[in-house]
């Protein structure tokens, strides 16, 4: 057990991992501070921090009124002073009243003030649907962020990736939006070495390596892929390589390129909505880089641009391992 | 909007005040005794201010800047406030505030390279005309949305407090800034965590047209500090010495007591850009109850009462800042527009590929005949 209380070389949950994340970087450096609402002695309403208000304090571990704007806004002026703050939402659905702080402010005081000046800071967006958490509580907010740079996006999808990406958004000399997996918090553990090591930002993962069709996909819905994977695997010998894109901003085109040269077929799979998503943006890229090897068209499979469901949008509104695996075998179907 | 002049019945206003109309100390407050040399320099830039905004609405009407901000009658707040601070202390202007600049040692001609938005000041000619700063001398350069910095400041300076700097901050911002939520947010946190930063609220009675009745239904400005638990107080919003005078013991008391919100109670005297005419929501009338209390002529007659100034020195001021202005237009405008390939600067600490395509593909585009 380390001082947090997070167990070492034991499995380690996604949760578990942010917090040794948090708790690495503010060992390493007392400028680093996390403050949104009930982070403190409540541990964060997921108890992301718990232990981390007893251990560095209350000038580190700082509760603040029910403001999102307000918290980003002064984590911007901490920022600019010096400090790294890493700030909470509580979820990303409540982080549209903070949109200008961190888009037009976090992510522009370096341009704007002709490099006099930046906002070094970790805004940690718990996202994504599966919790029975409804249209608020559901978001999956990323493709707001990735319009103008400025900012750099991390989606961790394992609990080793929550650590080093968190390690790396700390160490970042430009923000970062840290798009953190809620559904898999607690359902997901492994066994990895917390030796302080942060994530390459800017790389992706072949999470699974095949031959006939590439899947570009990032989060918790990474795992959907990979049961439409293995389902195909086993029923039609279609042959299915996963991307796991882990940084949005700025995104590995070299690992999609290249895979997309060896498969031919590209389905791209995100659980925000279709329209004007990410994936249009993978979509526009690999055509223009990769157009001579494509066989088919660019599939998209993505949540509907509606609000995301209560009763039936874990099921409905987020693509399924059927509705992926479908998609896949329409693209292994085309011809021209 | 006001029948008469707010600052004739100062004291019934609940306006903190050191000098009448003629200079004469007659208000509440006593005089701050500020030094000979300070006061004069005080006067000056308040003048090279005024004589800048002259400048700029010309050079804006003929086409040659842009677009102008003007700030005439608004030269007491700023120019007072900086001089209240020390140089290690962080500030942030709005967009009426050069002098705030020329009295942290910022050359006229920067002053003017950013208007022109030519290569050669910090900002690299990415800023409208008057949306200045230089963190070199601490002037951190605004966000452009209205109040959008006051937390900014207010966030620098709960940094400052939890590093055990003695650093202290000053966020000037208008009557409309009240408005958005970032006033609310900065002002609830400063409450909280008593940051030492001074706020002040320049109430010129107008946002763009909007007058103070449709802005807020509380009385004041200062007020809302109240709701906070945050000090607060009204002054004389053209009185140069009655600014410094608050402002000063606000500086003093901030590491103890935390933010104080000071409403300094001035006039717009000119267009809210020039892009704007006022003549369509203000009669002319309203305007001139304001000419008797203009700052500068308030202060030219405090210091002839001093006998630190006369029609000699005047007359010199004005010519020689007159003729300086016109030596950095000049220069100025004979300095080079950015590069194209300089818009990518400083974006990221380094850039992304993708910004790096987009750049190799802007110059290579730029190479092939038109």
């Amino acid at each position: 057990m380390n001082a947090v209380g997070v167990a070492t070389g034991a499995e380690t949950t996604v949760l578990e991992a942010l917090k040794a994340g948090m708790s690495h970087a503010m060992d390493s450096d007392p400028d680093v501070i996390l403050l949104g609402e009930d982070v403190a002695r409540a541990g964060g309403i997921f108890r992301t921090s718990t232990g981390l208000f007893e251990r560095f304090g209350p000038q580190r571990v700082i509760d603040t009124p029910l403001d999102e704007k307000g918290i980003v806004a002064h984590g911007v002026g901490l920022s600019l002073y010096g400090l790294k703050p890493i700030v909470e939402i509580q979820f990303s659905g409540f982080i549209h009243d903070a949109f200008e702080h961190i888009m037009f402010c976090a992510a522009r005081y370096r341009w704007s003030t002709g490099g006099q000046y930046s906002c070094p800071m970790v805004i940690r967006a718990p996202s994504y649907g599966g919790i029975k958490g409804g249209f608020w509580h559901s978001q999956s907010v990323e493709a707001y962020f990735v319009h103008h740079g400025g900012i750099k996006i991390l989606c961790p999808s394992t609990p080793e990736d929550a650590y080093r990406m968190m390690l790396a958004a700390v160490a970042d000399p430009d923000p970062v939006l840290l798009v953190e997996p809620v559904p898999l918090y607690r359902s997901l553990s492994a066994t990895f070495e917390m030796d302080g090591v942060p994530a390459t930002i800017g790389e992706a993962a072949v999470t699974r390596e095949g031959r006939d069709v590439s899947v570009l996909t990032y989060g918790p819905i990474r795992y959907q892929v990979e049961l439409a994977a293995n389902e195909l695997a086993e029923k039609s010998n279609i042959d299915v390589e996963v991307i796991d894109l882990r940084t949005l901003i700025p995104y590995d085109i070299e690992t999609i390129v290249q895979s997309v040269k060896k498969t031919g077929r590209v389905v791209i799979v995100h659980e925000a909505p279709l329209s004007m998503g990410f994936g249009a943006e993978l979509a526009a890229v690999v055509q223009e880089k990769a157009f001579g090897y494509l066989h088919a068209p660019i599939q998209r499979v993505a949540a509907p641009d509606v609000p995301y469901h209560f009763s039936i949008g874990d099921e409905h509104y987020r693509p399924s391992a059927k509705r992926i695996r479908l998609a896949i075998e329409r693209t292994m179907e085309f011809e021209f | 909007m006001y029948p008469v002049c707010p600052l004739e019945n100062a004291s019934a206003n609940g306006i903190r005040q050191v000098i009448d109309t003629e200079g004469k100390l007659t208000g509440d407050l006593p005089d701050p005794e500020i030094p000979d040399d300070q006061l004069i320099r005080l006067y000056e830039t308040m003048v090279l201010v005024r004589a800048i905004d002259d400048r700029g609405w010309t050079l804006q009407r003929s086409g040659r800047v842009e677009f102008w901000i003007p700030h005439r009658g608004l030269e007491a707040v700023h120019n007072a406030a900086t001089l209240a601070f020390d140089a290690k202390d962080w500030i942030w202007m709005g967009y009426r505030h050069p002098g705030v600049m020329l009295l942290r040692g910022v050359p006229l001609l920067q002053l003017f390279t950013q208007f022109f938005g030519r290569v050669g000041e910090p900002l690299k000619g990415r800023r409208l005309p008057t949306m200045m700063g230089d963190g070199r001398v601490n002037v951190v350069p605004m966000t452009t949305q209205v109040g959008s910095y006051i937390p900014h400041a207010c966030g620098a300076a709960w940094g400052a407090k939890l590093k055990g700097h003695d650093t202290r901050f000053l966020a000037i911002f208008g009557d409309g800034a009240s408005s958005r939520g970032e006033f609310h947010s900065a002002m609830n946190f400063a409450g909280i965590h008593k940051p030492p930063v001074v706020f002040i609220c320049e109430n010129n009675g107008w946002a763009i047209s909007t007058p103070q009745s449709l802005q807020t239904a509380s009385l004041t400005f200062a007020e809302k500090g109240d709701a906070y638990g945050i000090r607060n107080l009204r002054v004389d919003g053209n009185d140069p010495l009655a600014v410094y005078s608050v402002v000063r013991e606000a500086r003093a008391l901030a590491p103890e007591r935390g933010a104080t919100l000071i409403e300094a109670v001035t006039y717009r005297m000119g267009f809210h850009t020039s892009s704007d005419n006022p003549d369509l929501y203000r009669k002319p009338e309203e305007v001139e109850i304001w000419e008797p209390w203009d700052p500068l002529d308030r202060m030219r007659k405090y210091l002839e009462r001093r006998k630190l100034w006369d029609g000699n020195k005047e007359e010199a001021l004005w010519t020689r800042c007159k003729s300086d202005i016109s030596d950095a237009v000049n220069q100025a405008e004979t300095l080079d527009f950015p590069h194209p390939s300089s818009m990518f600067d400083d974006t990221f600490h380094e850039l992304t590929w993708m910004l790096e395509e987009q750049r190799a593909q802007l110059l290579a585009d730029l190479e092939e005949p038109t």
